[in-house]
């Protein structure tokens, strides 16, 4: 009995002590396993830390996998290491040799690879697409040994396929499950961090892209093999493609003309990093200047890399013509100015002479000459001078209770013997209610009133008629009552909008049976630099044409406005409306 | 008598026809993935799936009890290894079995 409990206890204490060990072995295991794990994934962190310090804020696909591939020889071994990017025109293979390998060895993992991309989005690849960079050791024909162990790991960013990368030796079964998953999960981590920061740029891409689209001038972006990245909706009015997608190079160079060598100075900009900028050249009736500048990265690890080029066509249609402008300013007032002179210094000449016996009348006909050439010389300097303080905003008017009528009998007799010579009918209607002392600046309203009758009996073929009329325009009326009231007779009815809704008006219209004007011309009529350019169409007496700039200077500072409205072969009715203090107003019986 | 006979025997006969199908879906699928990732990693991932058993040429022996689960556990196998973008190249295999219970998530 006492053998059986002794055997017993000792078959127990062998089995606790057997149970105690495998206890231990396991613990044991479990904690061998555990550091294993930490150890891998202490070491896996410390590699993506230092791929993530090279690739910094890149988003350079080739650039993060270059950084990638050339780390990996740290923990796995390979005789290449090799990627393909899908590009838009090729598929860019890059293999490095850790060691050397025969050809064979080459293209067999590229056509693996070109099927594992091909696998992935469903389509083929040809190998004549694929350009091929090899580095690292050369390539030995002796060395005849197969692909043996290889592994593709697929370049993803955001949703989009953009390579792959392939890890590959001689030797078979070289590859753990460990090793591959770590490097499958280096690459989602920077996937991810590429597509995080993708979005972070796409989202700032989006205010640029906002802004370049909203601006007037033509914003053309390309690569370094000048194909256009960006182009803004103003740069496809230039060259008349509005609408089209796809904007090429050629786009440009076929309308450009050869007026300006867009791909030769994008060249020239990108190779030798500067800046370039055109002469004038027009296209489609507009003229433009390029800017034409290289985009340069600025990461710390590609500092001062071309990316491309970016050229800007910024309108300068409005310059030219102001230069046109000035031009013919200039050489109308020398004209202007000549002749007149000419006149003086030929009369003083003759003045100088020794004066003969009755030579009385002569002398005073010379006289006379200077007199009209410098009256005529003054009054062009004091149109410049007007226009020259309405451009600078300081023109001012002296205001007066005037009768309108005095002004407009005085104005007809000043101009009777001229209208008379012509055999033109020169007459005035004014309404019997006209106030006679709405506050006007006399001088200045006989100064418009000099212009609009000088045109009108200027433009007016002989045996015409020109009507000088003024009425008092009634905001509870319609003008067209008004004049029909006054039997005023137009090539075309006043415009309703132009005048106040709210206060009693002054209307001067000077009508005439001339030529009429086309109506394209119309609204440039009263800008002195338009007009400059019609000078031979609507040039006052003078020929400065600035006349009806200051006319509408002068109608403005009265707070009223200036308006035409005609008919070609009928005739035109230059008017101007000043409004006035409803209690200028004479009350009705 | 015959008749509850008769049913047994259709729905053993589809149940294991499904098997059949599930284990050509599965095998075309380790196929594609050999071709995009590599064998090596194809296989080895496939036979970490619970039930499923591959031979060395990635053919299937084996899809287990819950043929619909071990697809759904290969799949997520691939994906976790190389993101979505492995399984939306699944697709064209998956139109090929539309009998198939597939799991929701890869219809």
């Amino acid at each position: 009995m006492l053998t059986f409990i002794l055997g017993f206890l000792a078959t127990c204490g062998i089995g606790l002590s057997a149970f105690l060990l495998l206890n231990e072995f396991k613990t044991k295991v479990a904690i061998e396993r555990r550091e294993r794990d930490s150890a891998r994934r202490i070491y896996e962190l410390a590699i993506l830390r230092e791929i993530g310090d090279r690739i910094g804020y890149s988003l350079d696909v080739t650039q993060i996998v270059d950084i990638i591939t050339s780390s990996l020889h740290q923990f796995i071994e390979y005789a290449a290491v090799s990627y393909m990017i899908i590009e838009p025109e090729k598929v860019m293979f890059k293999m490095h040799l850790e060691r050397s390998v025969h050809r064979r060895f080459v293209t067999d993992v590229r056509d693996r690879m070109l099927s594992s991309l091909g696998a992935l989005l469903d389509r083929e690849f040809k190998k004549d697409d694929v350009k091929e960079i090899l580095s690292g050791a050369i390539l030995l024909e002796e060395l005849d040994e197969p692909v043996s162990s290889f592994f593709n790991i697929p370049l993803v960013i955001g949703d989009k396929v953009v390579g792959v990368l392939t890890v590959s030796d001689t030797k078979s079964g070289l590859y753990k499950e460990e090793e591959m998953t770590i490097l499958y999960k280096l690459i989602q981590q920077a996937s991810k961090a590429v597509t995080s920061l993708q979005a972070v740029v796409k989202a700032e891409q989006e205010k640029v892209s906002a802004m370049v689209e909203s601006m007037e001038d033509g914003v053309v972006m390309t690569d370094a093999d000048y194909r256009i990245l960006v182009i803004n909706p103003a740069a496809k009015r230039i060259i008349g493609k509005e609408g089209q997608k796809d904007i090429t190079i050629f786009d440009f160079i076929d309308n450009l003309g050869g007026k300006m060598d867009m791909r030769g100075r994008l060249e020239e900009s990108v190779k030798l990093k500067k800046n370039y900028v055109s002469e004038r050249f027009d296209i489609n009736g507009k003229f433009y200047q390029a800017f034409v500048l290289p985009v340069k990265t600025e990461t710390k690890l590609n500092a001062d890399d071309v990316l491309g080029g970016v050229v800007i066509f910024h309108d300068v249609t409005r310059e030219v013509e102001l230069e046109r402008v000035r031009e013919d300013f200039t050489s109308m007032i020398v004209h202007e100015l000549r002749t007149p002179l000419s006149g003086i210094q030929k009369t003083s000449e003759l003045l100088k002479l020794p004066a003969k016996k009755g030579s009385g009348p002569q002398t005073k006909k010379f006289v006379d000459l200077i007199y009209q050439n410098s009256s005529g010389m003054l009054d062009l300097v004091n149109d410049i001078l007007d226009a020259a303080k309405l451009q600078a905003g300081k023109f001012e008017v002296q205001l007066g209770p005037t009768d309108i009528n005095d002004i407009l009998e005085n104005r007809k007799q000043f101009f009777e013997v001229s209208a008379g010579d012509r055999h033109i009918k020169l007459e005035t209607l004014v309404s019997k209610d006209l106030p006679k002392n709405i506050p006007l600046d006399q001088q200045r309203i006989k100064q418009v009133l000099n212009n609009l009758m000088s045109n009108a009996l200027k433009y007016t073929p002989d045996g015409g008629s020109v009507t000088v009329s003024a009425f008092v325009h009634d905001p509870a009326s319609s003008v067209a009552t008004e004049t029909a009231k006054l039997r005023l007779a137009l090539p075309s009815p006043l415009p309703e909008n132009a005048f106040p809704a709210n206060k009693h008006s002054l209307v001067v219209a000077v009508s005439d049976s001339g030529i009429g004007i086309a109506a394209d011309l119309m609204p440039r009529l009263f800008n002195k630099f338009q007009q400059l350019n019609n000078a031979a169409f609507v040039s006052n007496i003078k020929g400065t044409g600035l006349g009806l700039a200051i006319a509408k200077g002068i109608v403005e500072g009265h707070g009223g406005n200036i308006g035409v409205v005609s008919q070609i072969g009928s005739g035109s009715a230059f008017y101007f409306v000043i409004p006035f203090n409803d209690t200028l107003l004479t009350p009705k019986a | 008598m015959s008749a509850i006979v008769q049913m047994l025997h259709l729905v053993i006969f589809n149940m294991s026809d499904d098997t059949g199908q599930y284990a050509a879906l599965i095998s075309e699928i380790i196929k594609k993935q050999s071709v995009i990732l590599g064998p090596e990693i194809a296989i080895v991932k496939a036979r970490s799936v619970p039930g499923l058993m591959v031979d060395n040429d990635g053919k299937v022996t084996g899809v287990g009890d819950n043929p619909k689960e071990t697809l759904q556990n290969l799949v997520d196998q691939y994906v976790e290894l190389s993101g979505q973008i492995v399984k939306n190249a699944l697709g064209s295999i998956f139109a090929k079995y539309p009998t198939l219970n597939l799991p929701t998530s890869n219809k």
